[in-house]
C-alpha cells in the first residue's frame, strides 16, 4: 500500500537540512516565495517539519522541506555505529531502524522530523553559514546524512559578513558533490533558477520535473510583472481623471469650502495610491510586510511634497519640453480638424504655450480648477489633475516601491525601507518614452477614456521602464 | 443552483458590476471554478455568467437591481405616455380646422417630417460625439430634462449611483436608446392624431408659404420625400393639379373660389401626410429604436467584459494556480521575555580560581591561542564535543569539580547534545559553579555579539539551574 501511494507521488523533494540557526527556514522561505515562516534567533524556531510544495492546480511538481536543526547529532551517530557493520546499499535502512526505534523518543524529535522527508525519498540541502568558521562537529551531521544514501548538494549561506567559503568548500567537498552559495536574504530571481538548475542535477530523473518547475517560475514572475503594471495603470487612471465634487451653499466657494475640497481631494488620490501599493505587495505575496518611508519623501503625505516632485518629478527643462510636447498634441487636433489647411499653426502655438505654462507652473505642486455647476444647485469640482508634473511623480513612485516589493527576498522580516534619494524617474523614463506617456496624461487630464491602442503603447512604455527597474 | 442570469442585461450588468466591488474570490478558487467549466473556458461572457450566478447570494444591494429596474421601467412608461399624449394633442392641434382657413400642410409636415428628421441627424451627431460636444447635444434633448423629473423619486440616491458607477459609453445608448423610444411614441400619437382628425372631421389642406414657390417646384419636392413609397403607393401622391389648386394666400377674407369648387378633392392631401408620417416619425424611428437597442446591447456586452475585476477574473480562470505554500500551519515558539538573573560580569580569570577549563567543540590549539589571546593562565584543559565520544565527554563531566571554566563558540548555537553535556555537569556534585565564556570568531578577536549572548542567555535560563552561569565579558 506504501509503495502505491509513493509510485503515486513520484515528484521531487527536497530536505533543507542543517545545524540550528543557519538560515534553513530562511532558505526555504525564499524559494518558496513566503513571508509567513517563522524565522528567528532563537535556535529551534523550526519544531517540526513543513512541506512547501509548488503546485500547479494542485498538482506538485516539486516539494521542499523545512526541517528542525540537529540537536543531538552525535548520539544518533553513535547508535547508527553501533549496529552490525553493512554494506553501503544497506545503510540507510540502518538509519531507518533508528527512526522506528526512537519514534516515541522525545530526545530524538527533531532529528526524527528532518530524516523522515530524507528516508521518504528527499533529496539533502545541507546549510551552512559560510560567514562562520568551519568546526568539526559539522562532521557528525554530515556522516549522519552520509548514512540516509540521498542525493545531496551543500548551501553556503553568508548570515554575517565574514567570509569562510573556502575553508568550508574544503570540508564540504568531501561529503557533498556540489557545493553553491546562495544567500536567502539577498537573493534575486536569477539565483533561484540558478539553485533550482542545480537541485536539478542531484538525481537524473529529477532534472525534467524541475525545469518545468522553473517554467512555471519564469512565467509567474513574468505574470506579476505584468499584474503589476496593470495595477500601476489602473491607479494612473483613476488618480489622474478622478474630480472631486461638493456641493456648496452660497453663489460661490468660501476659502473654508475650498480648502476642505481640495484636502479631500488629496486624501481620496492618496488612498487610491495605498490601494496601488497594497495590490502590488499582495501580487509578490509580501502580505504582512512592513514599510520605512522617508517622512518627507514617500510615506502618504509625502505625495504632494515638493520632496517628492524633486525625487520623482521632471527637471523643469524636461517639464517644459514635456509640456512643449502636451500642447502640441492638442494643437495637432485643431489641425486635423483643418485637414493640415492650418499649416500645423495648432502644433506649434499649442506646444508653445504647453512650454511656457509648464515653464510658470512648474513651482505649483497641483493646479485644480474649480468649475461645474449642475442645474438647481451649486457645486464645486476639483480635478482632473492638470498639474503636467505629478503623472510622473506618482509614476516614479509607484515604479519605486514596486521594484523594491518584487526584488524583495521572501526571507527578509525587517521592514521595506523606502528612502532611496539617489532614485530619479528620469533615469528610467527617456525622452523618447515620455513623449508616449504623455499622449495618455493629456487624455486622462481632459478625464476622458483611452483607447485600447493608446492604452498598450502606454502600458509597453511602462513595462520597458520597470524592467530597468528589476 | 438557480439560474438568474442567462445573458447579459442591464439587470445582470448592475449586479455583476456590483458583485465585483465587494467579492472576486481567490486565484485558486477561480482556477477551480473554470476548472470544472472547461468546455466555457473560450467562451468568456457566458463563463462570466456563470460565476455570477454561482456567487448570486454575495451580490449587494447597494442598488438593488431588480426594484431599481422596476422604478426606472415605471417612470420610462410614465414618460412614453407622456410623450404619446403630447404626440396626439400635438396632431390635433395641427390639424384643428376652423372652417375658414385650411391647414396648412407645410406647417403639419415640419412636425411630421421635419422635426423627426432634425432630431435624428442629431442623434447620429451624438452617436460619433464625444465628451463636451455630447454633453452639448444632450442638452438639447428634452430627454435630458424631463429626466430631472427623476430627482424627485425615492431612488435618485441610486439613479445618482448608477451615473457615478457606469461608463458615458453606457449612459450615452441608455440615453440614446429612452429617446427613440420616446420621440417614437410622440410620432405615433401625431399619426394616431392624424387617422382620428381626418376621420371625425372634414379638413381641407392647402399649402402656403411667404416663399415665391412654384406649384411645380413644390411639387418635385413632394415627390422626392415621397421617394420610400412613390412605387409602391403611387396614389398618395398629390398630383400637380392638385397641388396647383391648394396653393392658398391669406389676402383677402374668404378662400379662393377654385378651393371650394374642388373642396372634396383638398381632403386627398391626407394620405401623403400619414405616409410621410409614417415613413418619417415611425419607421425611420423604429429604425434608430432597433439601431439604437442592438449597439446599448452590443456596448453593455462589452462594457459587461470591460468591467474592473473581469480581467483578472477570466485571467486567473485560464491561468493555471501556482502554490508555494505549506499545506499545514506552522507550530510558533512561545515569545520568552529576557531575564538577565544568569549573568556574571567578567574578571580577570586564571587558574587558580577555576577547578577545570573545558573546551566545547574546540580544537587544542584554538583553546591554546584563546588562553594566550584572553590572558588566561592554564596549565591544562580538557576538549569535550566535536569529534569526541559521549564516554570521554562523560569521563571529563564525572572529574569536574569546584568552578568549571567553559567555552563555548558564541556563534555556534546551543544544541541538546551541549545541554546533556551541562546537566551532566550540573548533576555532579562536586561541581559548584560551571561558568560558561562565550567566545567569537578569531577574526573579531574573540568577541561576540549580543545577539549571540541574548540566544546562549535564553537557553542557560530555561536550564533553571543556579550553578550555570555566563560571563558578560562586554
Amino acid at each position: 500500500m506504501q509503495n502505491s501511494t509513493k509510485r503515486e507521488y513520484n515528484y521531487p523533494k527536497f530536505a533543507v537540512v542543517g545545524h540550528p540557526n543557519k538560515g534553513k527556514s530562511s532558505i526555504v522561505s525564499s524559494l518558496a516565495l513566503d513571508d509567513s515562516i517563522q524565522i528567528g534567533d532563537t535556535p529551534g524556531t523550526t519544531q517540526v517539519k513543513r512541506g512547501f510544495p509548488l503546485k500547479v492546480d494542485g498538482k506538485i511538481i516539486y516539494e521542499l522541506f523545512d526541517t528542525p536543526g540537529f540537536q543531538r547529532a552525535r548520539r544518533i551517530l553513535a547508535w547508527l555505529n553501533k549496529q552490525e557493520p553493512v554494506s553501503a546499499d544497506k545503510r540507510a535502512d540502518v538509519v531507518r531502524a533508528f527512526i522506528f526505534a526512537h519514534q516515541e523518543d522525545e530526545r530524538f524529535r527533531d532529528e526524527i522530523e528532518l530524516l523522515e522527508p530524507i528516508m521518504d525519498g528527499a533529496g539533502i540541502i545541507y546549510v551552512v553559514d559560510a560567514s562562520k568558521p568551519y568546526g568539526p562537529e559539522y562532521e557528525v551531521e554530515m556522516e549522519i546524512l552520509r548514512w540516509c544514501g540521498q542525493p545531496s548538494m551543500a548551501i553556503l549561506n553568508l548570515i554575517g559578513e565574514d567570509d569562510y567559503r573556502e575553508q568550508w568548500k574544503s570540508a564540504l567537498g568531501h561529503y557533498f558533490r556540489m557545493v553553491r552559495t546562495f544567500n536567502p536574504l539577498t537573493t534575486t530571481f536569477e539565483d533561484h533558477i540558478s539553485l533550482l538548475e542545480s537541485m536539478s542535477q542531484l538525481k537524473e530523473e529529477w532534472t525534467e520535473p524541475i525545469k518545468v518547475a522553473i517554467s512555471i517560475l519564469e512565467n509567474l514572475h513574468k505574470e506579476k510583472r505584468i499584474e503589476t503594471i496593470n495595477a500601476i495603470i489602473l491607479n494612473m487612471q483613476k488618480t489622474l481623471s478622478f474630480v472631486y465634487k461638493q456641493s456648496i451653499k452660497g453663489q460661490t466657494a468660501t476659502s473654508k469650502e475650498e480648502a476642505s475640497s481640495k484636502e479631500k481631494y488629496q486624501q481620496k488620490i492618496v488612498h487610491y495610491e495605498k490601494i496601488q501599493r497594497k495590490a502590488i505587495e499582495e501580487i509578490w505575496n509580501h502580505k504582512g510586510m512592513e514599510k520605512i518611508e522617508d517622512s518627507l519623501v514617500l510615506d502618504e503625505a509625502g505625495l504632494f511634497s515638493k520632496e517628492s516632485a524633486s525625487i520623482f518629478g521632471l527637471s523643469e527643462k524636461e517639464l517644459i519640453v514635456t509640456g512643449a510636447s502636451a500642447g502640441a498634441m492638442s494643437g495637432l487636433g485643431i489641425d486635423l480638424l483643418f485637414g493640415g489647411g492650418s499649416l500645423f499653426l495648432g502644433s506649434f502655438i499649442g506646444g508653445a504655450v504647453g512650454g511656457l505654462g509648464a515653464k510658470f507652473g512648474f513651482n505649483n505642486l497641483y493646479e485644480v480648477k474649480i468649475l461645474g455647476r449642475k442645474v438647481g444647485k451649486r457645486e464645486l469640482t476639483i480635478g482632473p489633475m492638470k498639474n503636467l508634473n505629478f503623472p510622473y511623480i506618482l509614476l516614479g513612485r509607484a515604479l519605486y516601491h514596486s521594484s523594491m516589493v518584487a526584488k524583495r527576498s521572501h526571507a527578509l522580516r525587517e521592514s521595506l525601507t523606502l528612502d532611496d534619494k539617489t532614485f530619479y524617474t528620469e533615469q528610467i523614463i527617456d525622452s523618447e518614452m515620455r513623449k508616449r506617456l504623455e499622449k495618455v496624461h493629456v487624455i486622462l487630464r481632459k478625464g476622458e477614456s483611452v483607447s485600447d491602442e493608446l492604452l498598450d503603447e502606454y502600458k509597453k512604455t511602462i513595462q520597458e521602464s520597470f524592467k530597468k527597474l528589476m | 443552483m438557480q439560474i438568474k442570469y442567462n445573458k447579459i442585461t442591464f439587470n445582470s450588468y448592475l449586479d455583476f458590476l456590483q458583485l465585483l466591488q465587494s467579492y472576486i474570490g481567490t486565484h485558486e478558487e477561480n482556477r477551480l471554478f473554470a476548472l470544472k467549466q472547461k468546455d466555457l473556458l473560450n467562451k468568456p461572457k457566458e463563463i462570466l455568467l456563470l460565476w455570477l450566478n454561482t456567487h448570486a447570494f454575495r451580490v449587494p444591494k447597494v442598488i438593488n437591481s431588480k426594484n431599481f429596474l422596476t422604478h426606472i421601467g415605471v417612470v420610462t412608461n410614465f414618460l412614453g405616455l407622456f410623450a404619446l399624449i403630447v404626440g396626439f394633442f400635438t396632431g390635433m392641434g395641427l390639424l384643428s380646422y376652423n372652417g375658414q382657413e385650411p391647414i396648412n400642410i407645410i406647417y403639419y409636415l415640419f412636425f411630421a417630417m421635419m422635426l423627426p428628421f432634425t432630431s435624428m441627424i442629431l442623434t447620429l451627431f451624438s452617436i460619433f460625439s464625444r465628451g463636451k460636444l455630447l454633453e452639448f447635444l444632450t442638452l438639447l434633448s428634452p430627454l435630458y430634462w424631463i429626466e430631472k423629473v427623476f430627482t424627485f423619486f425615492s431612488f435618485k440616491h441610486q439613479f445618482d449611483l448608477l451615473k457615478d458607477s457606469i461608463s458615458t459609453k453606457l449612459q450615452k445608448w441608455i440615453f440614446l436608446k429612452r429617446l427613440q423610444l420616446l420621440a417614437l411614441l410622440f410620432s405615433i400619437g401625431l399619426f394616431v392624431a392624424l387617422i382620428v382628425m381626418v376621420v371625425s372631421q372634414d379638413i381641407a389642406f392647402s399649402w402656403s408659404t411667404t416663399l415665391n414657390v412654384s406649384s411645380q417646384c413644390f411639387h418635385d419636392f413632394l415627390v422626392t420625400v415621397a421617394l420610400p413609397w412613390r412605387d409602391i403607393f403611387p396614389s398618395t401622391i398629390p398630383s400637380l393639379e392638385l397641388v396647383e389648386m391648394s396653393q392658398h394666400y391669406r389676402l383677402g377674407e374668404k378662400l379662393n373660389s377654385s378651393m371650394v369648387a374642388h373642396a372634396d378633392k383638398l381632403g386627398e392631401w391626407w394620405r401623403y401626410l400619414a405616409m410621410a408620417t409614417f415613413f418619417y416619425a415611425i419607421l425611420l424611428r423604429i429604425l434608430f429604436y432597433w439601431v439604437a437597442s442592438y449597439i446599448l446591447q452590443y456596448v453593455l456586452e462589452q462594457e459587461f467584459l470591460a468591467l474592473a475585476g473581469v480581467n483578472r477574473l477570466l485571467r486567473e480562470f485560464t491561468t493555471p494556480f501556482i502554490s508555494t505554500k505549506a499545506s499545514d500551519s506552522e507550530k510558533h515558539l512561545p515569545i520568552r521575555e529576557e531575564n538577565r538573573t544568569h549573568l556574571k560580569a567578567f574578571k580577570a580569570m586564571s587558574q587558580d580560581q577555576y577547578s577545570n577549563v573545558i573546551g566545547w567543540n574546540f580544537m587544542f590549539d584554538e583553546i591554546v591561542l584563546i588562553n594566550d589571546v584572553k590572558n588566561i593562565k592554564v596549565s591544562s584543559f580538557d576538549i569535550t564535543g566535536g569529534n569526541h565520544t559521549f564516554e570521554e565527554d562523560e569521563k571529563v563531566a564525572k572529574e569536574a569539580k569546584e568552578r568549571v571554566l567553559l567555552y563555548v563558540k558564541s556563534w555556534e548555537p546551543p544544541t541538546m547534545d551541549f545541554v546533556d553535556f551541562l546537566e551532566e555537569l550540573i548533576h555532579n556534585k562536586a561541581v559548584k559553579e560551571v561558568e560558561v565564556f562565550l567566545l567569537g570568531t578569531s577574526e573579531n578577536a574573540y568577541e561576540y555579539s549580543k545577539k549571540e549572548l541574548a540566544i546562549w542567555n535564553r537557553k542557560i535560563e530555561g536550564l533553571g539551574s543556579r550553578k550555570v552561569w555566563i560571563i558578560d565579558a562586554k
